[in-house]
C-alpha cells in the first residue's frame, strides 16, 4: 500500500462538460453510417445500395452539430480556427480537428449526390451535387471517418486518467461503438423506408458483428482496467453503464436481432427499429459514461500510483 | 515558397537557444513559509483562490493549478520507535517540472504550447484556446484552465512559466529570489544537477538514508517524460509527495492505442464486405 499526500489526487480533474462525449457519440454514428453504406455501395446488391445510401443522410445529419459542440467546449471559443493553424498528428486533438473539416464536406457532398439520385433536389443544385466524384467521396470518405470513429478513445486514452489511460482498447471500443451505432442508423432508416427483408436481416448481421466485437472488447477493457475502472463499474455511473450501456445498448440488441433471424415483414421492421434504437443510445451512453467516470478517475490517487508504478 | 508561406503565416524563426534553465528544490530546506507561493501570485498577478482550511496541516493550497503555480506541501510522519512515537514533519514546494518530453507541449493541438530558448515549457496565451486537453495529460497534475467565471485570462491554460519574463531580463524567477533558506534554487540546469548530487552526498554521510533526488537522467521518472528541468531532492519516497514513481508519456503508448482501433475498423469492414457482397447474386 503505498502512502500518498493525504487523499490528494495526482492528476487534475478533466475540465470538458457533456459536449465531448455528445460529439463523440454524433461523429462516430456519422462514422460508421458512412462507412456502411459506402461498403453498401461498393458490394452490395440494387437493393442493398438503395436502403444504405440513406445512410449518406445520417451521416451528415450527424455531423451538424458536431463542430458547433466541439467549439462550445472550448475555453475560448472565438479562437476555434487556431486549432487548424498548425497540422500536429502527434497531437489526437489536432488529428480530429482536421478529420472533421476534412470528412464533413464529404459526407455532405456525398449525401448531396443521393439527394441528387433521389429526385430530392432540382436543376442546378442537382448538377452541382452530380460533380462530386463518388468512387473518390466513399474512399477518401470511408478513410477519414475510420479515423474520426477512432480517434476519440485514443485522445482519451492519451491521458493520465487511470480509467481512460490504464488498459490501451479505449480507443479500439469507441470504434466499436462509433460502428455499430453507425451501422444501426442506417438499419434504422431502412426499416422506416420499408426495406426488402433480405436487406434488413444482412444490416441486422453487420450491426450485431459491431456490437459483439463490441462486447468483446468492453470485457477486455475492463479486465485490463482492473481496480481503475471503480469508478465506472461502481457508485454513481453503475447503473447507467451495466443497465444502459451494457444490457440496453449491446446485448439487447443481439438478443433482438437473433429472434428475428428468420423474421420478415412488419414484425422484422419494427424489431430492427426497437434493436438499431437500443444500439444507439447504448452508444451514448457508453461515452457517456466512461467520460464522466473518467472525472471520478482522476480523484482516484491509488490508481494513479498504480498507473505509474515501475 | 517556404518563406513565402512563413510570411504569410506569420511565422517567427525560433530564437536562438540559450543554456537550459532550471529550479532545483531542495526539500530539505524547506521551512515551509509560502514566500514562494506569494511571491510567485504578486509577481504573476494571479488572483487568491479562496479562503479554505483544509485542516490537513498548514496546507491551505492544496494543489497547483491554473492561478497557483508554487505550492507548499506539509507532510506530517509519525513512526513508533520502540515505545516512542518519532516525528517528522517534511515540506516541500511543488511546481511544474519543465519535462524535457512534456506531455502538455505534446497534447497541445494549437501549438500554444512551446519549448522556449531556456528549454523550458512556456503557454502563449495569445494562442490558447482552451481546448484543456493538456490537463489531463499532465501526469503530475500541474496544467489547469482557468474557469469561464474567473476574472484571470479566462479560459486558457496556466501554468508556471519559469517566469519567463524575469529570465529575459537575466533575473531570479520570483520564488527562489524569495526563498530564505535556499531550498529553492534557480540556475543552469547543469550546474544545479551537480550542485544537487553534491548535496545529496552530504545528507547521506550524515545518516539521512531515505534521502533521493527526484527527476535526474538517471531516475527512473525520467524514463519517458526525461529529465525534468525542475527536480527535486526528497528525504521520502516520491508517493509521500504525490510524485509518480514513473510518470508516463501518453505518446509512449499512443501507436497500440491506435492499432487496436484501426484493428477493429479493418475487422468491421470485412466482416460487413462479406455480408453485403453474400447479398448480390
Amino acid at each position: 500500500m503505498t502512502e500518498g499526500y493525504y487523499d490528494y489526487p495526482v492528476v487534475r480533474r478533466p475540465v470538458w462538460t457533456w459536449e465531448v462525449p455528445a460529439y463523440f457519440w454524433l461523429g462516430g454514428m456519422a462514422a460508421g453510417a458512412f462507412v456502411t453504406a459506402s461498403l453498401a455501395q461498393t458490394l452490395g446488391s440494387t437493393d442493398d445500395r438503395r436502403i444504405a445510401a440513406d445512410g449518406y443522410y445520417v451521416a451528415a445529419a450527424a455531423l451538424v452539430p458536431c463542430a458547433p459542440l466541439l467549439i462550445a467546449d472550448l475555453g475560448r471559443p472565438d479562437r476555434f480556427h487556431h486549432m487548424l493553424r498548425i497540422f500536429k498528428p502527434l497531437s489526437p486533438m489536432n488529428l480530429g480537428a482536421w478529420t472533421l473539416t476534412g470528412f464533413t464536406p464529404l459526407a455532405f457532398a456525398r449525401a448531396a449526390s443521393h439527394a441528387a439520385d433521389t429526385g430530392l433536389l432540382h436543376g442546378p443544385l442537382r448538377a452541382l451535387a452530380r460533380l462530386a466524384p463518388r468512387r473518390l467521396v466513399e474512399l477518401a470518405g470511408s478513410l477519414l471517418g475510420l479515423t474520426l470513429a477512432g480517434y476519440s478513445g485514443v485522445l482519451l486514452g492519451a491521458t493520465n486518467i487511470p480509467l481512460w489511460a490504464k488498459s490501451k482498447l479505449l480507443g479500439g471500443l469507441f470504434m466499436a461503438s462509433a460502428l455499430s451505432s453507425g451501422s444501426a442508423a442506417v438499419t434504422l432508416q431502412a426499416a422506416r423506408r420499408g426495406a426488402p427483408d433480405a436487406t434488413l436481416h444482412r444490416l441486422a448481421t453487420v450491426e450485431s458483428a459491431a456490437s459483439l466485437g463490441e462486447m468483446a472488447i468492453l470485457t477486455a477493457y475492463l479486465m485490463q482496467s482492473g481496480k481503475a475502472a471503480r469508478p465506472l463499474t461502481t457508485g454513481r455511473f453503475a447503473l447507467p453503464f451495466w443497465l444502459g450501456a451494457v444490457c440496453a445498448g449491446g446485448l439487447l440488441p443481439l438478443v433482438l436481432h437473433g429472434v428475428t433471424r428468420r423474421g420478415h415483414g412488419t414484425r422484422l421492421q419494427s424489431v430492427s427499429t426497437a434493436a438499431a434504437v437500443c444500439t444507439i443510445a447504448g452508444s451514448l451512453v457508453l461515452r457517456w459514461s466512461i467520460f464522466e467516470a473518467g472525472k471520478v478517475s482522476s480523484g482516484d490517487q491509488a490508481a494513479s500510483f498504480e498507473l505509474s508504478s515501475d | 515558397m517556404i518563406d513565402g508561406y512563413k510570411r504569410f503565416m506569420n511565422l517567427e524563426e525560433p530564437l536562438p537557444p540559450k543554456k537550459a534553465k532550471g529550479f532545483f528544490t531542495d526539500t530539505s530546506l524547506c521551512i515551509g513559509c509560502k514566500a514562494c507561493e506569494v511571491a510567485c501570485k504578486q509577481w504573476n498577478q494571479l488572483p487568491a483562490d479562496g479562503f479554505v482550511i483544509t485542516g490537513n496541516s498548514y496546507d491551505n493550497t492544496g494543489h497547483l493549478g491554473a492561478t497557483t503555480w508554487r505550492h507548499v506541501q506539509f507532510i506530517e510522519q509519525a513512526k513508533a520507535n520502540g515505545n516512542r512515537q518519532e516525528q517528522r514533519w517534511l515540506m516541500m514546494s511543488d511546481v511544474c517540472k519543465h519535462c524535457a518530453n512534456a506531455a502538455c507541449l505534446e497534447a497541445c493541438p494549437t501549438g500554444a504550447l512551446v519549448r522556449t530558448e531556456f528549454d523550458t515549457v512556456y503557454v502563449q496565451q495569445d494562442i490558447c484556446n482552451g481546448c484543456g486537453f493538456c490537463v489531463p495529460a499532465c501526469p503530475f497534475g500541474v496544467i489547469d484552465r482557468v474557469p469561464k467565471e474567473s476574472t484571470f485570462e479566462v479560459g486558457t491554460a496556466h501554468k508556471c512559466t519559469l517566469c519567463y519574463d524575469r529570465l529575459k531580463d537575466d533575473m531570479t524567477p520570483a520564488c527562489a529570489k524569495s526563498c530564505p533558506t535556499a531550498s529553492i534554487q534557480f540556475g543552469d540546469v547543469e550546474e544545479l544537477r551537480r550542485r544537487a548530487r553534491e548535496r545529496l552526498g552530504e545528507l547521506k554521510a550524515r545518516g539521512e538514508s531515505t534521502a533521493r533526488l527526484y527527476g535526474m537522467p538517471e531516475g527512473k521518472e525520467a524514463l519517458e517524460v526525461g529529465p525534468l528541468h525542475a527536480f527535486f531532492l526528497l528525504l521520502d519516497k516520491p508517493q509521500a509527495y504525490n510524485l509518480p514513481e514513473v510518470p508516463r508519456l501518453p505518446r509512449t503508448t499512443m501507436a497500440e492505442r491506435y492499432g487496436w482501433s484501426a484493428a477493429v475498423g479493418i475487422g468491421f469492414a470485412m466482416v460487413a464486405a462479406l455480408v453485403f457482397r453474400s447479398g448480390r447474386r
